[in-house]
């Protein structure tokens, strides 16, 4: 278990303050860029030094103002992975994984053939990393980070300097190691759509101090999040374990109903994330016929916020989604939380992601 | 072709500048390291410290030179009294002078090169268990070797042509302390010395073609290794 509780004042005015615990075993710490979360990164990794607090991992002291108790970087135990990976320009990418291994013995056992297997990085391992492409270099650093057999695996933005389709493949990479070997993951990201698919705890950020902390959920309903339009605004993420097809279309369930999946070149497989932006949905006091959008889904109103003239509608169908409407919209149908509705999504507005 | 002088004159320089780089460098090195890496306060005083020797007049660095390393100078009389040796006057006195000289343009080189490694590449090295030490040594130092390479060439090419500072702290004895320039310098002394000098002039010219040659190609086979 991780707690960190710091307060550092920043030349300029700028105070980060803040108390949280990780206990599960993938955290997230998410806020938009400014908000402090590098600054946490580096005090967590022992690369910068906070005034005043403590930190502790598993009953580990790493940092303690009171106590003068200040672990060097590598005596943390504390693996990283740098948002643009910060692999040794001059070693091979085998060079580079075995650099932790070699200098961390006495930490937890990691095979290095099982991380080769893994992480898929046979083909890798004699090149350098300048031939190396973005997802290719990433999936070294993650590789690199888990040899040194850390406590924690610390992830600064591991994804933010990827495109889409390689973003997904990282990811699945990422859960792959989070379930093999169990090491706590601790990361950071300014994108919904990550925190909900791979965070069990979520510890919101804004200005340095926390706003919210929960699971993400809930915690993602902050209304200082709502307003956001870049990626840390609102974005629907829903998780598909089950996919049936009927005659020539997917459908994947959600809770007792069923999604409607835009058409496909091959057969998905689960788990399947489907993200759509809160726009995409209409609401409605009851089922319609006789309309082209394919999915009407269930559900209750479990919150409604309104800001800047817009109602954040949060709404249950297994799984919470966030709907957007306009102030007459919610009036007349009387939005309230335990309000039965129908969310009517296009099945064109749905984008997949494995 | 040579004379045995002259060889011996050839022969001194090339040892001396030699010596000036094998002793200069790891300082050279650390100086740099703390320059490109320190907090701001320390820098400048450091950065104006090093530097001394490219602005002042090298009389007036053998100068000092001597007044420290001579036999009732600090440094002189503690090696005199504990080993018996002197300084002063002797070719080591030349090699310390061509390094003192030297010294800030190894440093700047070796400075610009640690200057383009990214500090984050040491954190990450932290992170993976290595000491400043040992990160130092595994990662700023081998993608810096070019800039060092460099230093070093740099270093040899001016301790080939030092005069000033050697002519002061290390005499002009020839065999001796006598180094390439001082033994052109007392050549052209002579009657008809400008025309007899021409073989030194020009062997001083193709030395310092060649160790820059040399440089050159170091520095373009280090490319070559990581590229």
């Amino acid at each position: 278990m991780l707690s960190f509780r710091i307060r550092h004042n920043y030349p300029g005015g700028f105070t980060l303050d803040l108390d949280f615990r990780a206990e599960r075993r993938v955290t997230a710490l998410f806020g938009s860029s400014g908000s402090g979360k590098t600054s946490v990164i580096e005090m967590l990794a022992g690369l910068r030094t906070p005034q005043h607090g403590s930190i502790t991992l598993d009953g580990r002291t790493l940092y303690d103002s009171a106590r003068r108790i200040n672990l060097p970087p590598q005596r943390r135990g504390i693996g990283v992975v740098f948002q643009d990976g910060l692999l040794f320009p001059h070693l091979t990418v085998e060079d580079n994984l075995r650099f932790g291994a070699k200098r961390r013995r006495g930490a937890r056992p990691i095979a290095f053939e099982r991380v080769i297997q893994v992480l898929e990085l046979a083909p890798l391992l004699r090149r350098f990393p300048r031939t190396l492409s973005g997802g290719e270099a990433q999936r070294v650093a993650l590789g690199r980070a888990l040899l040194s057999g850390p406590e924690l695996l610390l992830l600064d933005e591991p994804l933010a300097a990827l495109d889409e389709a390689l973003k997904h493949r990282i990811l699945t990479y990422l859960e792959r190691v989070i379930g093999e070997w169990g090491i706590p993951v601790f990361f950071v990201s300014h994108a919904q759509a990550e925190v909900r698919r791979l965070a069990e705890w979520v510890v919101v950020l804004n200005a340095g101090s926390i706003i919210a902390q929960g699971a993400p959920g809930d915690a993602l309903a902050q209304p200082a999040l709502l307003a956001r339009h870049d990626r840390s605004g609102p974005m629907n993420l829903v998780r598909i374990d089950e996919i049936r097809q009927e005659r020539d279309w997917w459908l994947g369930r959600i809770g007792d109903q069923f999604l409607r999946l835009p058409p496909l070149a091959q057969a998905p497989s689960a788990p399947l994330f489907v993200e759509f932006p809160p726009a995409a949905v209409l609401l409605s006091g009851h089922d319609i016929a006789d309309i082209s959008a394919r999915n009407h889904l269930a559900g209750a109103v479990r919150n409604v916020v309104e800001i800047a003239q817009t109602i954040y509608v949060a709404i249950d169908i297994g799984q919470p989604i966030w709907a957007i409407v306009t102030p007459e919209a919610a009036r007349e149908l009387a939005l309230e939380p335990g309000r039965p509705v129908t969310c009517l999504i296009k099945t064109h507005s749905l984008r997949m992601t494995e | 072709m040579l004379s045995p002088e002259e060889w011996s004159a050839v022969g001194l320089s090339l040892r001396v500048s030699a010596w000036a780089v094998v002793l200069g460098l790891p300082p050279a090195v650390a100086v740099a390291y703390a320059l490109a890496r320190g907090s701001l306060r320390t820098r400048w005083a450091l950065d104006t410290f090093v530097n001394l020797p490219l602005v002042l007049p090298p009389v007036v660095t053998g100068y000092l030179l001597l007044v420290l390393l001579g036999r009732h100078g600090p440094l002189g009389a503690f090696v005199y009294n504990t080993f018996g040796l002197r300084i002063a006057f002797t070719w080591q006195a030349a090699a310390i002078a061509a390094g003192v000289v030297g010294f800030p343009l190894m440093v700047r080189a070796i400075r610009l090169a640690f200057q383009t490694v990214d500090p984050r590449l040491e954190a990450a090295a932290r992170s993976l268990g290595a000491s400043p030490i040992n990160a130092f040594f595994t990662v700023t130092l081998p993608l810096s070797t070019r800039g060092i390479v460099a230093g070093a060439v740099l270093g040899f090419a001016r301790g080939l042509g030092e005069f000033g500072a050697t002519i002061v702290v290390a005499g002009n004895i020839p065999g001796i302390t006598q180094t390439l320039p001082l033994a052109i310098y007392s050549r052209i002394q002579h009657p008809g010395g400008i025309a007899g000098s021409w073989r030194l002039v020009a062997l001083s010219v193709a030395l310092a073609c060649l160790a820059l040659a040399a440089g050159e190609w170091l520095e373009h086979r280090e490319r070559r290794r990581h590229a």
